[in-house]
């Protein structure tokens, strides 16, 4: 299972600069889908790097789905040698996404973000149009349904706003 | 966060949230409370200069930004009309702590009902290989 409030602490407390996306931002968001990891956009910054692997050694990160005993060096050369990691941890699997299809990178990604405060901690969240935006752009027919939920979702953050007003 | 074509919401809002009248508006945007009340109402086809100095002048700096254009696709059409709203408009009351405290619950529970599964499954395929 999951400990989302541990991962994002692990993660905000060593200063890894990072952005939820995926099914936890859309759950945050109002979704009412369920989701078993949680996908973060990561800098790519050697010293970002260097945060990422310091903050989740302790987690003991391995390939998600690899064979157990297979020789896994968790470390900054490892990530410089890849982008996107599938990973699993002792708190639950977590997604490292260098890139995501039509999102791009962490800095691109950025200017699409909140700052919300999860768990006491601020963390940025991919916001509703752009995490409907990248869902649409990856293409996958299981996203589909998906879609369908955030659009319904941000139709009715608008109505609620409209009543407030 | 406003379309474009909806300047008017723009304007009242920022007006709203500085507690302005139309005409404290005016005078601080250097134009009239007509001219404030006509954008209030949609008219016109103001520039982006006068947007900007209602904003300003009710304490608000007018930033742009490009939003993906809604892609209307029919499966997606299509699985909106299955779309639980009564679900959504119970998270949208939580907070966010809430709302992602709900999905480690339902994980909880999720795992235990796997668990219940692989261990009755186990239990009939042993009762099966029992000799009768």
């Amino acid at each position: 299972m999951m400990q989302l409030e541990r991962l994002l602490a692990v993660l905000h407390d060593a200063s890894v600069e990072f952005i939820v996306v995926g099914g936890v931002a859309a759950r945050a968001h109002g979704s009412s889908r369920l989701t078993d990891d949680i996908d973060i956009s990561y800098s790519r910054t050697p010293e970002n790097l260097a945060r990422l692997v310091s903050a989740l050694a302790p987690l003991e990160p391995y390939l998600r789905g690899a064979p157990k005993g297979l020789p896994f060096d968790w470390s900054v050369a490892t990530l410089q040698a890849g982008l996107n990691f599938t990973l699993t941890t002792t708190v639950g699997a977590i997604d490292l996404l260098g890139e995501i299809t039509g999102g791009g990178h962490y800095s691109d990604l950025l200017p699409h973000t909140l700052t919300i405060t999860i768990f006491g901690r601020d963390v940025q969240l991919l916001d509703l149009p752009w995490l409907i935006h990248v869902k649409r752009a990856g293409g996958r027919p299981k996203d589909l349904e998906v879609i369908a939920e955030l659009e319904i979702l941000q139709e009715e953050i608008r109505l609620e706003s409209d009543a407030a007003d | 966060m406003y379309d474009i074509l909806e300047f008017q919401r723009l304007v009242r809002e920022a007006r709203f949230r500085s507690g302005l009248t139309q005409r404290e508006l005016a005078e601080r945007s250097g134009t009239s409370q007509p001219a404030i009340a006509s954008l209030e109402r949609g008219d016109g086809n103001p520039t982006i200069e006068t947007l900007a100095r209602c904003a300003a002048a009710s304490g608000f700096a007018l930033r742009m930004t490009l939003e993906p254009l809604p892609v209307r696709d029919p499966v997606v059409e299509r699985y909106k009309r299955d779309v639980d709203r009564t679900l959504l408009r119970e998270n949208l009351r939580r907070s966010v702590d809430e709302r992602l405290r709900t999905l480690s619950e339902w994980q909880i529970a999720g795992d235990a009902l796997q668990r219940a599964t692989t261990l009755a499954k186990r239990t009939a395929a042993r009762a099966r290989s029992r000799p009768s």
